[in-house]
């Protein structure tokens, strides 16, 4: 008994509507996915896509810039990652035997010996893609890799019960061992590792070559080149083993330290800030009119209570209590092309994060710095970046300089970010 | 409109004859002042036999809300107005489970899904994503060279927007209710049509994994007008209209003068 054709009236229209089938595209339970994302410059393999470098396709060309966040496929969840000069370092809090990858340039062993498939006697100068890094570890199957943290060709590794790993140059101490005379760096097996502090250390900064350790009773000591006083202890020599840093911040609760290039800063639990290293951009030109500090000095600035610093190459970076970020030093600082140096922080307009009457409780939640790039991310997962674009690193999509702070466009709530020199790496939690 | 008192006759003198007073004789010639015939009632005829009105922005069948005319004169108004590029502000109710062809609820039903996944906190993230592109888009479509100071300037105060063509920009967006299925949102843009703000309503359902159909689009303000000076189906007559214009004309002009 067919029923007639013709023009569907409203009720069979209803009834067709309701009989339909429903499609479930996702439960209730489902989780957001962690996702890694890298731009930058590419033929160092820093990015670790090794598409980019060697296509897999003969027509292709090798791409010199990835312009755009390029999602990056990893094993496990990573929750720390790091931008050298040239390479990246990405772990994660896993207990599985592998727990930290890196890529890049290898030529100093700052990724650790990375064997060689076609000779097993030799190791990788070029790391493509992310690939483990032995660490010689008690406890494989215990410890856990809490943060890493890369310099200009060396790096360090944090865990919770086995001090500091460290690898890579050690023409100048900054690995935490004795530096050796016309020692080959290349295709070493040498990973130190660093156990001597007066607590558990909690958190490992790299300069360009030096290396900062803080410790959780609120001490930091430093190791490596000190020409500029970045290692903070009143010489201008090479220090090669960790060694607790006095002058204003003897006593005081330090509870975050940053530096990049050859200047430093750490911030109190108070909100102070305490600066030492290289003033020649005027980042320490507040308390002094020398260009080198080596010994930690109290920045004074009445902006507030500081929650958290950067330093960059020539500039830096807090962030205040109350959301605010203010910068100061020299080049590109996030207040349009006429702000190029200033030895006071200037603070920048919170509009230019996405803050208006229509979204008043937008606030940014840590900074980031590069060598001369700035990194702000926002309570509500946006990722801000300015400076100079160097081979393509601010993300933006475009080549030139940025000189106010431009959304990068992430396809998920960005968490943190590492900058390099000429790349970014980003840890994403999808929507 | 014309029942409504017209403008006095103009007056003008004439030398015209003075009425005899004898027979034969000289007749003298008497200065006075008599309305000119041309402007009589009878010989202009009714003051208005046409009005040209004209419309500002689109509003489409299925929409509602304010909808500017021009009358006259004002449509000289209409193209300063829409040189201004003032961002309208629309609601917009959505309802989630159903996928249509049009992206409206009337049209044909092409999927179902399930929406019972979808929190407030998921949409609140999506709408965010949303500002954020079409912030950028703002910046991009205004024509001004990033590297300079003004353009840093009018980026901190919030006042860069494309003073020329452009394809529709969301400026801002937010959520006024969420009611599953239901939820509504309060959208400002640019250069917008209905049709737009419908896709985006399903390109939004699509986001969380579900889909969405379009139940409701209101403007609500246009520019400077607001729903306040709107009038109702049973106040169209002569008398709110001329009230409503009055109202309007000092907003009107200061607009204008702020931007052009």
């Amino acid at each position: 008994l067919a029923e007639p054709s013709g023009p569907r009236s409203v009720r069979q229209l209803r009834e067709a509507e309701e009989a339909a089938p429903v499609f479930q595209y996702t439960g209730k339970a489902a989780k957001r996915k962690d996702r890694v994302f890298v731009w930058g410059f590419c033929y160092s393999g820093a990015l670790g896509v090794p598409s980019f470098v060697k296509p897999d396709v003969g027509w292709k060309k090798p791409r010199r810039i990835q312009p755009t966040p390029y999602r990056l496929e990893t094993e496990e969840k990573i929750s720390s990652a790091a931008c050298g000069y040239g390479f990246t370092l990405l772990s994660s809090k896993t207990a599985d035997i592998t727990k930290v990858w890196g890529m890049g340039l290898n030529k100093d062993s700052q990724l650790g010996f990375q064997r060689s498939i076609r000779d097993r006697t030799k190791g990788y100068q070029y790391v493509l893609e992310p690939s483990p890094i032995p660490l010689p570890l008690e406890k494989p199957q215990e410890t856990r890799v809490l943060q890493v943290s890369c310099g200009r060709a060396h790096s360090l590794v944090l865990t919770d019960s086995e001090g500091v790993f460290t690898m890579g140059n050690n023409s100048y101490g900054q690995c935490g061992r004795k530096v050796v005379e016309d020692e080959t760096y290349s295709e070493s097996y040498l990973i130190h590792q660093l156990k001597e502090f007066d607590s558990r250390v909690v958190q490992v900064v790299c300069g360009q070559d030096h290396s900062l350790f803080r410790t959780k009773k609120g001490a930091v000591y430093a190791c490596g080149w000190g020409a500029d006083g970045q290692t903070g202890l009143g010489h201008y020599n090479i220090t090669s083993v960790p060694t607790k840093l006095c002058g204003d911040i003897a006593g005081v609760n330090i509870i975050q330290v940053s530096s990049y290039g050859d200047c430093c800063l750490a911030v109190s639990d108070e909100g102070d800030v305490f600066g030492w290293g290289s003033s020649e951009y005027l980042q320490l030109a507040s308390v002094t009119e020398t260009t080198q500090v080596n010994v930690p000095r109290h920045l004074p600035f009445k902006i507030g209570k500081i929650k958290e610093a950067a330093c960059g190459g020539t500039g830096n970076i807090v962030l205040t209590e109350e959301g605010n970020v203010f910068v100061w030093g020299y080049g590109i600082l996030g207040k349009g092309p006429n702000l190029i140096e200033t030895a006071v922080p200037e603070m920048i307009p919170p509009s230019l994060f996405g803050w208006s009457d229509f979204n008043p409780d937008i606030r940014v939640a840590h900074v980031r710095c590069g060598l001369s790039q700035f990194a702000a991310l926002t309570n509500r997962g946006e990722l801000f970046v300015w400076g100079k674009n160097l081979r393509g690193c601010l993300g933006t999509g475009r080549m030139e300089d940025q000189y106010f702070p431009w959304r990068v466009t992430v396809p998920g709530e960005v968490v943190d970010v590492a900058c390099g020199v000429d790349h970014m790496v980003s840890m994403v939690k999808s929507f | 409109l014309n029942a409504a008192a017209r403008r006095a006759p103009r007056h003008h003198v004439r030398f015209l004859p003075a009425p005899a007073a004898r027979d034969g004789g000289v007749a003298g010639l008497v200065a006075t002042r008599v309305p000119v015939l041309a402007d009589h009632p009878l010989v202009r005829g009714p003051r208005f036999r046409r009005l040209k009105m004209g419309a500002g922005h689109r509003l489409d069948v299925k929409a509602s809300g304010v909808f500017v005319l021009g009358i006259g004169h004002g449509n000289k108004l209409l193209t300063d107005l829409y040189n201004c590029h003032l961002t309208k502000v629309y609601t917009v109710g959505g309802l989630f489970g159903k996928a249509t062809d049009d992206f409206s609820d009337t049209g044909k039903l092409v999927e179902k899904t399930t929406f019972d996944h979808i929190t407030r906190e998921k949409l609140e993230r999506i709408l965010a994503v949303i500002q954020g592109t079409n912030h950028k888009a703002l910046l991009m479509y205004s024509n001004i060279d990033m590297k300079t100071q003004e353009a840093y300037e009018l980026a901190v105060k919030g006042l860069i927007r494309p003073m020329g063509k452009s394809p529709p920009i969301i400026t801002a967006i937010r959520c006024l209710q969420f009611t599953l299925p239901e939820f509504q949102l309060e959208i400002h843009c640019l250069h917008e049509t209905q049709q737009y703000l419908r896709k985006i309503v399903h390109e939004i359902g699509l986001e969380l994994k579900s889909s969405a159909v379009c139940t409701q689009v209101r403007r609500i303000r246009d520019g400077v007008f607001t729903l306040d000076d709107a009038l109702l189906r049973t106040q169209w007559n002569l008398e709110s209209i001329q009230n409503a214009i009055w109202d309007c004309q000092l907003k009107v002009k200061t607009e204008l003068e702020k931007t052009l």
